[in-house]
């Protein structure tokens, strides 16, 4: 009964998603994922990683409001909703009849260094299924070194899933400046080493923004420069990317047995490389 | 400028150490005492500007002055503060602008939350006035403005009975914590940093203490005779800091802010590791006096002039997290930044001094 409920539930969401094996797909750099609206349209095998969301499932299965932590990320300048605001739209948009609540926290500080601590506090006041973490940014500016935060972050999430709440991770920006930085990028592939063993989907934003600042120069013109640009594009699609992963993460989730899922154990794709 | 004293002192080192633990990820990081137990500067910061109202709403004799003059003593002081985080947010915000665009680097706006101002300036601005919109690293002056703003309730009840107002006190701490009740963040969802219902508690404990202090030689008397237990509770926080263990607040039975070890709401853990701290280093600064009288000068000026330098050593330390992000970091870097800023704070404290001297001279001729 259970899974054909989820298969009323899931309809409209294949049909939103239309592809729902292109980040199967990955060895097709051209196919961008249909559900993005023109100007955030990444390929799926460079906008993601899936993994197995029982949490968020189970909450599904039994019709309850899907409770989302969103940690970090904040609108882009002059745009329309905020970026919750854009997330729940974008996640009721993909799947219909579930009633999503956010709750949007800002997390400043370092995650080797307290704001692990203090996530542990938000996690415990908002009791969500999924906890959306846009990770790393204040750690890569305080050059902290990337093993103690990969530790930090790894332990951290560990804590979350050790309770039964699904999280989503989503690494630091792309931008010209920092793209030879060795130690940023050593703190952005420990953003996905961490989703990988701890095995949570990741919101590659890093390389989202690297695919859309390559792919085109065109667009209207902005007073601060291109790669201000680019961050202010990056914003206003970052719920759509976090929306899909989400999504397609779900289509990957079996219904529970029990009502309460434990912590996922196996993802159901491994890790996608980036085409070229 | 009154002597080199203890309170002073102690302000001065807690400074000191909130400068060089607002620089994350720095070298010296790891020399300081936050380290190395449950409670930080912050908590020695707050009791310290309690024990300075004690101080400063009574008269050289000891006598509280007129309830009246205390009650504009401490607006006087509320404005003052006010205005110090409203420059030193525009000065943080400027700064963190300033950086991304000089390095074409839009990830410096992120930084410190200071990405939701620059998103929605129409609405952070007016927080920024309602002090409902902090940055991060920059949330002591809010929770300062606040508490010398309600400190006249407390000052007030103090004069008929100091254990009427820490009764006081007490009981809106104890509140807080069962029914966790803080001051929301606004624009955005979530709390205040520093939960000021919760913090209140030390600085009318550092009031009230004064006073006990001043009035008998009861207090005195015990402070010595608890020293033991001051250093038991400071080696338990050693190790539970360097071992890492600490309760998981998803664990912890209910009210579980009675149980837990958060900042934000300066749980009873906090509470009573700084008691501890307190007992253990209270007799310190008589030793050291005479030994130091250099670092203890420098150290009391600091204390003196603490509003300026804290609000300068925020604003340093942003700029030194700027130096060591663009740099890189290491060793020779993170000296040069902790040296300078030692220096501008020092500079900063002779500098307030000075133009209140000149002032005073000047109204005089």
């Amino acid at each position: 009964m259970r899974a054909r409920a989820w298969l009323v539930l899931a309809a409209p969401l294949l049909a939103v998603l239309a592809q729902p094996a292109a980040a199967e797909q990955a060895a097709d750099p051209g196919a961008s994922e249909p559900g993005l609206s023109q100007e955030c349209r990444v390929p799926g095998a460079q906008l993601y990683t899936a993994a197995k969301l029982g949490a968020v499932r189970a909450a599904l299965a039994e019709g309850r409001p899907l409770k989302i932590l969103a940690i970090g990320g904040s609108a882009a300048p002059g745009a329309s909703a905020s970026y919750p605001a854009k997330l729940e739209a974008a996640l009721e948009h993909a799947l219909p009849k579930v009633d999503v609540v956010i709750d949007h926290r800002g997390l400043p500080g370092e995650v080797a260094s307290g704001a692990a601590e203090r996530l542990r506090t938000m996690v415990v006041e908002a009791e969500p299924e999924l906890v959306v973490w846009q990770v790393g940014t204040h750690d890569a500016i305080a050059r902290v070194d990337a093993e103690a935060f990969e530790s930090a972050l790894s332990e951290a999430v560990a804590w979350i899933r050790s309770h039964g709440i699904d999280v989503v991770l989503v690494d630091p920006i792309y931008t010209a400046s920092m793209a030879a930085d060795v130690d940023y990028n050593r703190i952005v592939d420990a953003v996905r080493t961490v989703a990988i063993q701890q095995q949570v989907p990741l919101v590659r934003r890093y390389e989202a923004l690297h695919y859309l600042s390559s792919r085109s120069d065109r667009g209207e013109g902005h007073m601060l420069g291109r790669q201000f640009r680019l961050n202010d594009l990056g914003l206003r699609c970052m719920a759509e990317h976090v929306a899909l992963t989400i999504a397609t993460s779900l289509t990957r989730t079996e219904t529970p047995e029990e009502p309460k899922a434990g912590p996922a154990t196996q993802p159901l794709t491994g890790p996608q490389r980036a085409p070229g | 400028m009154r002597d080199p004293n203890a309170i002073d002192f102690w302000r001065g080192f807690a400074l000191i150490t909130i400068f060089i633990n607002h620089i994350p990820g720095n070298t010296f990081e790891r020399y300081t005492f936050s380290q190395y137990g449950i409670s930080d500067a912050a908590e020695l910061f707050v009791f310290l500007a309690g024990w300075s109202i004690g101080i400063a709403t009574r008269g050289r004799d000891g006598m509280p002055e007129p309830p009246g003059k205390s009650v504009v003593r401490l607006l006087a002081r509320t404005v003052e503060v006010y205005r110090a985080q409203i420059t030193v947010m525009l000065l943080a915000l400027a700064l963190i602008a300033g950086a991304a665009l000089l390095l074409d680097n839009p990830l410096i706006l992120e930084w410190h939350n200071a990405g939701n101002f620059f998103a929605d300036p129409i609405q952070s601005v007016c927080g920024m006035a309602l002090l409902t919109y902090q940055l991060g690293y920059f949330n002591i002056l809010p929770l300062y403005v606040l508490l010398i703003g309600i400190a006249p309730l407390f000052v007030l009840v103090g004069r008929f009975s100091l254990l009427a107002a820490l009764a006081l006190s007490g009981s809106v701490y104890l509140a807080s914590l069962l029914f966790e009740w803080n001051l929301p963040s606004w624009p955005g969802e979530g709390d205040w940093f520093f939960d000021p219902l919760c913090w209140q508690v030390l600085l009318v404990l550092g009031f009230v203490l004064q006073g006990w202090n001043l009035r008998s030689g009861f207090l005195r008397r015990w402070t010595r005779r608890l020293f033991p237990a001051g250093i038991a509770i400071v080696l338990l926080g050693i190790v539970l800091s360097v071992m890492e263990i600490r309760p998981d607040p998803m664990v912890v039975p209910e009210p579980r802010l009675l149980f837990t070890f958060e900042k934000t709401y300066l749980t009873p853990a906090r509470l009573l590791h700084f008691l501890g701290v307190l007992l253990a280093f209270a007799p310190l600064y008589a030793l050291l006096a005479p030994r130091i009288g250099r670092i203890v000068g420098y150290l009391s000026q600091l204390g003196r002039n603490s509003l300026a330098v804290f609000s300068m050593g925020s604003i340093l330390s942003l700029i030194g997290q700027l130096v060591r992000f663009q740099t890189g970091g290491g060793l020779l870097i993170d000296m040069l930044v902790a040296g300078s800023g030692l220096f501008g704070l020092g500079f900063t404290a002779w500098f307030v001094e000075w133009r209140t001297r000149s002032r005073s001279s000047k109204s005089r001729a």
